[in-house]
């Protein structure tokens, strides 16, 4: 915390609350075994306290709320979509807005209308959704993330940034013709939240333009990437999250957006481009995947709630406290000598699973082993996000990915430092008992997206 | 005729803005003569459509209040599964974020090149997902069907004999499916009776093809299987809503018409193979199984509307109150197709605008002429919608030349429906006036939606 000394509490008080049910030790064993030890299968009312993701799980503001009692709701030329479109051009400085039902509608639209047999789509590590996206559409996803974000002990502050001597060998091999677009999250996902610094981001848009090729932000999580470029970054302590968020669109050509995750709505997402052709054909797309492009498969209401979230979501006091709950959390299981993803990402715990599990092979799940046995112990829901969630190549086999990790991710002003309390003991105890955890064998394989659907068993 | 009391009062209101003639005159040539293009803040009485357009009611608010947005194994998605579970009897249910996710999916699995999608009409996104892989949809409405002036109760049937006659000709292996769409959109808002359905699911078994329901307005059409079919009339709706769905091997639903909803649908199936592929895409594109792409509020409003649809006071009032508009219509001498359909009024525009050819689209003439009079919007269902082009370029005209006047449900009242009248009224008595429309820019799928057109001026 560069700018104050002072602890951050939350810039808002309950206004409505959910109540929890607590199980016994014997129920979630049950339900555990009932869902295939995938935390993706169990029932919500199973759960205590669920960190599954912080995708939609947001608890909305009282204004929100009184947005949803806005929408428009008729078919075509809702207020509300030109309230959205006007705000995505403010706040993030974006041409042309085509709402969708989340982002993977997004991601779905973007790829059938830039992507042909045969491309390369490079970008800094692969998101699950975004990468078969790509694959389906015809072209195959390279890495070119630094390799500091595949070591989870490196605490390099921007470990998000792309090699841009990979993205070079890349275009040397392929030619310049054969990439699309360069694909960039902010908060890389899959590396445990890590941003990518203003700095990288300028070069790469240099060195793109050079070779004209287009950059796509995955911007899901830009709010968090902005403010570790605020907190790390030269230059930026003393300018806002709004403005940081909107130079790093200014270097970007268009985005997809899952609004479920910084713009703190339980549904949406959106395609946003800055080139008036491709947007005439993701337009024509929309309509037949999605609906009309005046609300893409959202009701009005949902259009207002992101709307008025994108606004909350860039104000610094926000940001502050969204973080510092992250940070409280892993300095806790940082202190235990749990091992965890660093330096702390934006919006959860990663932690080290081959490291807590080293007696497991990574064909024995040890991250998926490791989720279950702490829904067991206390409720928690984790997530898993190793060798299932990487999948299979196209010729079958596994990806074996280096990390091997365990997501605890926090919804977005759901959760008080109490929970975080509670989440950390429970980490610790079976941190604790860590060389009794088995292993454990997948029974069902689905074909795509497996980590969601697929079903295990323990290994005896 | 009694008036006809709404079985609910109104609790939460939106204002409507007014505008003059001079400024819609303005807002349609912006928006080029497409009523699509029309900010919705210009629309007076917006007839457009009755998807997604209903007033929610309070127990449906309050479950919105109560939605549980785990991203999986939501309470909010088990209530929701049971609800269609029971209605449908269909033991696998997938939501999705609407019911052209629904077709995406299905046809998806089953389309193809070389095969065919069998209807008694396809709508306009169900057709376009089908062509989208591929197959060809076919459609076989009844003879009374295809005429908008003679006085059937089930001109939604399919063609038995045409539909026999084409598995014959083309082979089942063919045919990965025949879904019947209740009540039948495209051809007026017509019921299908029960008879009909249980005779096309006889052929249907037969030759093994897997029969569906497009159940967007199952309600409206259980109550017309309720009211003209012999044998229903003690029934209750949701035992004749059983009776048709036991015909089925599966649904697609979009909850936005007979559900309530603002946002969702679903696909329910019996077979666990389809399903697993089903679900397989269901992830790519829509999200995870126990949401599919909705937010867990909204699959509370479903399950909740699906049981408020079925109260038959509500359906009377619902039916009702689309023929109080078409008898004012037809006491005017309005062409409209008859007898009224479940959940609009359709305007025969052929005969309505006779001195307008077809290439000359007189079903947007007439829509676009009801904006400019009344700021009324409603939306062609002709030859703008469904017209192809042949090997010369030439139109080839739809079956029919319609004007939907699409009534939302709980949301307008008999004044504003009084209104309507007078406008399509008045229209009627100066319909020389109107003048023809041309195409000036479309796209190649569902052009519709964003075609510009503009007048032909003599």
């Amino acid at each position: 915390m560069k700018n104050t000394t002072r602890s951050w509490a939350e810039p808002y008080k309950m206004k409505m609350v959910e109540l929890l049910k607590m199980t016994t030790n014997a129920q979630r064993k049950k339900a555990l075994k009932d869902a295939g030890y995938n935390t993706f299968l169990l029932k919500s009312e199973d759960v205590y306290i669920d960190l599954l993701t912080d995708s939609g799980t947001a608890a909305m503001s009282d204004r929100q709320w009184a947005g949803m009692m806005m929408g428009d709701e008729a078919y075509a030329g809702s207020r509300n979509y030109y309230h959205l479109e006007e705000v995505v051009k403010n706040v993030y400085g974006y041409k042309y807005l085509i709402p969708t039902h989340q982002g993977r509608g997004a991601e779905n639209i973007l790829s059938q209308i830039m992507i042909k047999k045969g491309d390369i789509i490079p970008g800094n590590m692969y998101f699950t959704t975004t990468r078969l996206h790509q694959e389906l559409a015809g072209g195959k996803f390279e890495d070119i993330i630094i390799d500091e974000a595949h070591d989870p002990e490196n605490e390099f502050p921007f470990k998000g940034n792309v090699d841009l001597n990979k993205l070079e060998k890349i275009i040397k091999k392929n030619g310049a013709k054969k990439i699309p677009y360069v694909s960039i999250a902010t908060s890389v996902n899959m590396a445990g939240g890590q941003p990518i610094s203003m700095q990288n981001l300028k070069e790469l848009r240099k060195f793109t333009n050079k070779h004209h090729i287009k950059i796509i932000h995955d911007m899901t999580r830009v709010a968090e990437n902005a403010y570790f470029i605020q907190q790390k970054e030269n230059g930026y302590s003393n300018i806002s999250v709004k403005n940081i968020v909107k130079e790093i669109c200014s270097y970007t050509d268009g985005a997809t957006m899952s609004a479920k995750k910084d713009a703190l709505v339980n549904i949406g997402g959106f395609l946003t481009l800055n080139d008036w052709k491709l947007f005439e054909e993701a337009r024509n797309l929309v309509v037949v995947y999605e609906g009309l492009h005046t609300y893409g498969g959202l009701a009005g209401r949902d259009m207002e709630a992101m709307a008025i979230g994108i606004g909350e979501s860039v104000d610094d006091d926000h940001i502050r406290a969204r973080v510092g709950q992250v940070i409280y959390l892993g300095e806790k299981m940082m202190a235990h000598h749990i091992p965890i993803v660093k330096p702390i990402g934006g919006h959860g715990i990663f932690v080290d699973a081959k490291k807590f599990l080293p007696h497991l092979s990574q064909d024995q799940y040890p991250a998926q082993a490791l989720a279950a046995e702490i829904y067991l112990d206390s409720g928690v829901r984790t997530m898993e996000r190793g060798i299932v969630s990487a999948g299979r190549k196209s010729n079958g086999e596994n990806y074996n990915p280096k990390l091997e990790l365990v997501r605890f991710t926090i919804p977005r002003r759901v959760y008080t430092q109490a929970h975080m309390d509670v989440i950390a003991e429970s980490a610790c105890r079976v941190f604790d008992k860590r060389s009794k955890i088995t292993g454990l064998k997948m029974i069902y394989e689905p074909k795509y997206l497996r980590f969601f659907q697929a079903r295990f068993e323990k290994l005896k | 005729m009694k008036n006809i009391i709404e079985p609910f009062k109104i609790k939460s209101v939106e204002p409507i803005y007014f505008n003059t003639l001079e400024q819609r005159k303005e807002i349609l040539n912006t928006a080029h003569y497409n009523l699509f293009l029309i900010k919705a803040k210009d629309v007076l009485i917006d007839l457009l459509t009755d998807s997604g357009t209903s007033a929610m009611s309070s127990h449906q608010w309050a479950g919105i209040m109560q939605g549980d947005e785990s991203y999986a194994g939501s309470s909010s998605f088990f209530r929701f599964e049971k609800t269609i579970q029971q209605i449908t009897g269909f033991p696998i249910v997938m939501p999705t974020h609407q019911g052209r996710a629904s077709e995406k999916i299905l046809f998806s699995i089953i389309g193809g090149k070389g095969k065919y999608i069998l209807s008694n009409t396809l709508f306009d996104t169900t057709r376009a997902n089908i062509e989208f892989t591929g197959a060809e949809g076919v459609d076989f409405i009844c003879e009374e069907g295809k005429n908008p002036s003679i006085i059937a109760p089930f001109k939604g049937n399919i063609h038995i004999e045409n539909l026999k006659d084409f598995i014959h000709e083309k082979g089942a292996e063919n045919i990965p499916l025949c879904i019947i769409t209740v009540t039948n959109n495209s051809g007026g808002g017509q019921p299908v009776s029960m008879k009909n359905i249980q005779d096309t699911s006889v052929i249907c078994k037969k030759h093994q093809i897997p029969l569906f329901i497009d159940a967007c307005r199952f309600a409206e059409n259980a109550y017309f299987i309720k009211t003209r079919e012999p044998g229903y009339e003690t029934k209750s709706i949701n035992d004749i809503a059983q009776e048709m769905f036991s015909y089925a091997d599966g649904c697609t639903m979009s909850a936005k018409k007979d559900a309530f909803a603002n946002i969702g649908g679903f696909l329910a199936m019996k077979d666990p193979v389809l399903a697993l592929s089903c679900r397989n895409l269901l992830v790519i594109t829509e999200g995870f199984p126990t949401y599919g792409g909705l937010a867990g509020r909204d699959l509370e409003a479903i399950a909740i509307g699906l049981n408020e649809v079925m109260d038959e006071n509500y359906l009377h009032y619902r039916i009702k109150s689309i023929e109080y508009l078409a008898n004012k219509l037809i006491a005017a001498g309005v062409p409209i197709m008859q007898p009224a359909g479940g959940h609009a009024v359709y305007l025969n525009a052929k005969e309505f605008l006779s001195h307008i050819p077809i290439t000359e689209y007189p079903g947007q003439a007439l829509a676009t002429a009801l904006y400019i009079e009344g700021g009324i919007r409603s939306v062609e269902i002709g030859s703008l919608m469904f017209g192809k082009y042949n090997k010369a370029n030439e139109l080839i005209p739809a079956q029919m030349e319609l004007v939907r006047l699409a009534i939302p449900r709980r949301v307008y009242t008999q004044s504003h429906i009084d209104y309507v009248a007078e406008i399509i009224i008045e229209l009627y008595q100066k319909r020389h006036l109107v003048i023809g429309l041309e195409i000036t820019e479309e796209a190649s799928m569902l052009r519709h939606f964003t075609a510009k057109l503009k007048p032909i001026k003599n």
